[in-house]
């Protein structure tokens, strides 16, 4: 008889015979420190105009260089991280949690419950998605509580939809069917029993919107419709150094870089998730 | 080297999507600007667009030199005004249009009484000072006044009152008239590409075509600053304008590239929302504008290609008075000036015009300006389209805003931005009876020295009352290809294309 294995070394057993999870989650991890670390790793102030010091290229002071307003490029990228996670974030969770009791409570009452939602999910989804997202800020106001709102208003559909049918396949299943002649009551039966069989796939699919859902932030913002100046976000860095972009590239490089690697990051989590969890998308 | 292949990529990529352009004739010159025009017929448009390529299509009465400083004769050889003011006659010269029939005292009479009458015009105020028009023969027209007034010929320069032809008015209709004119310009409209560009060709029959040299203008839509001054250093076009101001260091440094800097009569100004607290206490508006570095947005967002601006009547503009009590930069003075105003903790919203890189830059660096004060400016970036509305509705607390001069005279934007008039002193909501009564008087009055004086006290007046705050005066920057020669505008933005030459 063996002893209960370790807990530690299989889990770095696990990320050893999976690089991708281990690349995702590292990328991950290295922006949630940067954002933690901000002001103690970012050597100027982000929002700092230093005059004399505007489009100063690489060097050792300025590593990403400085910006029109002589504002250093690498602290602003730092800071940048805090918004950027939080966007993604908080842009995801909402909808997440939206769209699960929404699904899962249309699933399994089906009837005209799931009608009516179900036709809802029509609504929102018949309109463009940026459309949509531009309408409800340029309604709100713009800002981030504007994006969030948005975000929440316009993203559980995805949700609804995915843990609707999932809960239509559980709740005929024999352990369903037992939980009922138990007389569990019904939101036991939806929250207990069903629903955390009917994760999987939806906790695949936050890591993939994550990605989405800070492209758009940045798009948002590059619009002028999200972050407003002087907060530094990549999103909004790339969009006001565009004018530069023939003299001074690393303004619009840096934070460019730092949402690919951010997005990449995401999406190998998703994907090692997807195949941890047997989950094929 | 690693420059130079991101410019090819770049290159290639606006040669690809821009610019699928055949090779042009020689002697055709082709200038890219960001938005094409909007319409052709001249009442119907307020837009810079439009009249900077109007000037070159149609003819006005009266012209304006390239200084910027008086009227030339243009279509009228030479005019007189009665003793009293109040009756112009402008004798017209030997002219055509492009279609070949002659320019009559008819077609001014009746491009005259259109921009005036009717419906699309946006321009009627301006025009109903004018109560009788009379063409005693084809080449007389007498204009009869409901008043004096000393702005009156000016307003015969704009672009807008450009005389069209009636016949082919009549004949098209205002809306393919709008599309493909008949005026009296050098150049003449072959084809308007919408969105594209608008090609011109030499007008053949232009009372002066003898000393046109082009064989034809292209003004080419390229909305991408960076592509269009790509463009231009490949010699894919001859000539652009809107040079950003970050670019003129770099692009004059190019052996193949000329520099045009032209004066302008552009100024850029920090609207101040008088009816919102606590921008209603003079001493407040007063702290904004010591607390406001201008030389640094000179320096910072236009690369010192500008200078500071001390008056809402632009430097080298007719009645400019340097003498009106402007404000240095003085952060100490604005403090104080907060603290005896008691106003405490001020937090106003700024509205910016998402996009538009230069206001965006100068929200960014106002807004640390006015922190240091202890002013906190909450940006609010909105689409242009919008941005318009919300100062028209009093939606704001502070918003940038730029004015270029339509004619000769300040008594146009005297009126929009201090006659108290129903744009609110251009969305500013201020009120001063003293100047109100000052603006109605200039206009009034005809002498020159008198009228300078009372413009010298409407600018000291306004500036005392901190109206708004005046920010920058900056040129118009083009670039051309060496062998371009004569390109350029004058202070009120119209190209002498006439003159322009092209060799290669």
């Amino acid at each position: 008889m063996t002893a209960r294995p370790a807990f530690a070394p299989r889990w770095s057993a696990r990320f050893g015979r999976r690089p991708m999870l281990a690349a995702g989650l590292s990328i991950l991890g290295g922006f949630v420190l940067l954002a933690v670390l901000a002001p103690w790793i970012a050597p100027y102030d982000p929002i700092l105009h230093s005059k004399g010091a505007e489009l100063l290229p690489p060097s050792l002071a300025h590593p990403f260089g400085t910006d029109n307003f002589g504002r250093d490029v690498l602290s602003r990228v730092i800071w940048g991280a805090r918004i950027d996670l939080q966007i993604a974030v908080i842009g995801v969770a909402f909808p997440f949690l939206i769209g699960t009791v929404v699904g899962t409570v249309a699933g399994f009452f089906g009837g005209w419950v799931d009608t009516v939602f179900m036709r809802l999910v029509d609504v929102v989804l018949a309109f463009p998605f940026l459309v949509l997202m531009l309408s409800i800020i340029t309604i709100l106001g713009p800002g981030l509580g504007s994006f969030y709102i948005a975000m929440a208003l316009v993203g559980w559909v995805s949700y609804a939809r995915l843990i609707r049918a999932q809960i239509l396949v559980l709740k005929t299943q024999d352990f369903a069917v037992a939980a009922a002649s138990l007389g569990f009551s019904r939101t036991r039966i939806m929250f207990r029993h069903l629903l955390p069989n009917a994760l999987a796939g939806s906790l695949v699919f936050v890591m993939s919107d994550a990605v989405l859902v800070l492209l758009n932030g940045a798009a948002i913002s590059y619009l002028g419709l999200g972050v407003q100046p002087p907060m530094a976000e990549w999103g909004i860095m790339v969009a006001e150094a565009q004018g530069f972009l023939t003299q001074a590239w690393w303004i619009t490089l840096f934070p460019g870089l730092a949402i690919v690697t951010l997005a990449f990051g995401f999406s190998l989590t998703g994907d090692a998730l997807a195949d941890l969890m047997g989950v094929h998308e | 080297m690693i420059r130079n292949w991101a410019k090819a990529a770049l290159l290639g990529l606006a040669v690809s999507t821009a610019l699928v352009s055949v090779a042009e004739a020689q002697g055709v010159l082709t200038i890219g600007r960001r938005e094409d025009g909007t319409t052709f017929d001249p009442i119907a448009t307020a837009q810079n667009v439009d009249f900077w390529v109007f000037s070159n299509v149609f003819d006005v009465l009266v012209r304006v030199d390239k200084a910027g400083q008086e009227l030339l004769p243009g279509l009228a050889e030479s005019w007189e005004a009665s003793a009293d003011g109040l009756t112009y006659t402008f004798r017209l010269r030997e002219a055509k249009f492009s279609d070949g029939s002659p320019v009559t005292a008819e077609d001014a009479a009746y491009s005259l009484t259109r921009i005036r009458d009717s419906e699309l015009s946006l321009w009627s105020d301006s025009y109903k000072i004018i109560k009788d028009i009379q063409t005693p023969d084809a080449k007389t027209l007498v204009i009869t006044l409901n008043g004096p007034s000393a702005p009156f010929l000016s307003t015969l320069a704009m672009p807008g009152a450009s005389v069209v032809s009636k016949a082919a008015m009549e004949s098209m209709g205002e809306e393919a008239f709008a599309e493909k004119p008949v005026g009296s310009g050098a150049f003449m409209v072959q084809e308007w590409r919408r969105g594209d560009r608008v090609i011109l060709v030499k007008n053949p029959n232009y009372w002066d075509a003898a000393n046109v040299s082009l064989d034809g203008v292209e003004w080419i839509s390229v909305p991408d600053d960076n592509t269009r001054m790509l463009a231009v250093q490949a010699g894919e076009l001859d000539a652009a304008i809107f040079v950003p101001f970050s670019r003129v260091a770099e692009l004059s440094a190019d052996p193949n590239l000329t520099m045009v800097i032209d004066p302008s009569t552009r100024e850029d100004h920090l609207l101040l929302n008088h009816e919102h607290p606590p921008l209603d206490n003079p001493k407040v508006r007063e702290a904004i504008d010591l607390a406001i570095d201008k030389q640094a947005i000179v320096d910072t967002v236009l690369f010192g290609q500008g200078e500071v601006a001390n008056s809402y009547v632009p430097k080298g503009a007719l009645y400019h008075s340097d003498d009106n009590g402007a404000r240095g930069f003085d952060p100490e003075k604005a403090k104080a000036l907060l603290a005896e105003a008691g106003v405490g903790d001020v937090a106003l919203t700024y509205v910016v015009n998402a996009g538009n890189e230069v206001d965006e830059q100068i929200a960014v660096l106002l807004q640390q300006q006015l922190a240091a004060v202890g002013i906190t400016a909450n940006l609010q970036k909105m689409d242009p389209s919008q941005t318009w509305d919300m100062l028209i509705n009093g939606e704001y607390d502070l918003s940038v805003m730029y004015w270029t001069n339509d004619i000769l005279d300040p008594d146009q934007k005297t009126t929009f931005v201090l006659g108290h008039d129903v744009n609110m002193n251009y969305m500013t909501r201020y009120q001063n009876d003293t100047v109100k009564q000052l603006v109605a008087d200039a206009r009034l009055e005809m002498d020159p020295a008198k009228r300078a004086a009372i413009y010298a006290e409407i600018q000291k007046l306004a500036k005392a009352d901190t109206h708004w705050i005046d920010l920058y005066y900056s040129p118009y920057i083009s670039v051309t290809r060496k062998g371009i020669a004569n390109f350029g505008q004058n202070p009120l933005g119209r190209f002498f294309l006439e003159e322009t030459t092209k060799s290669e």
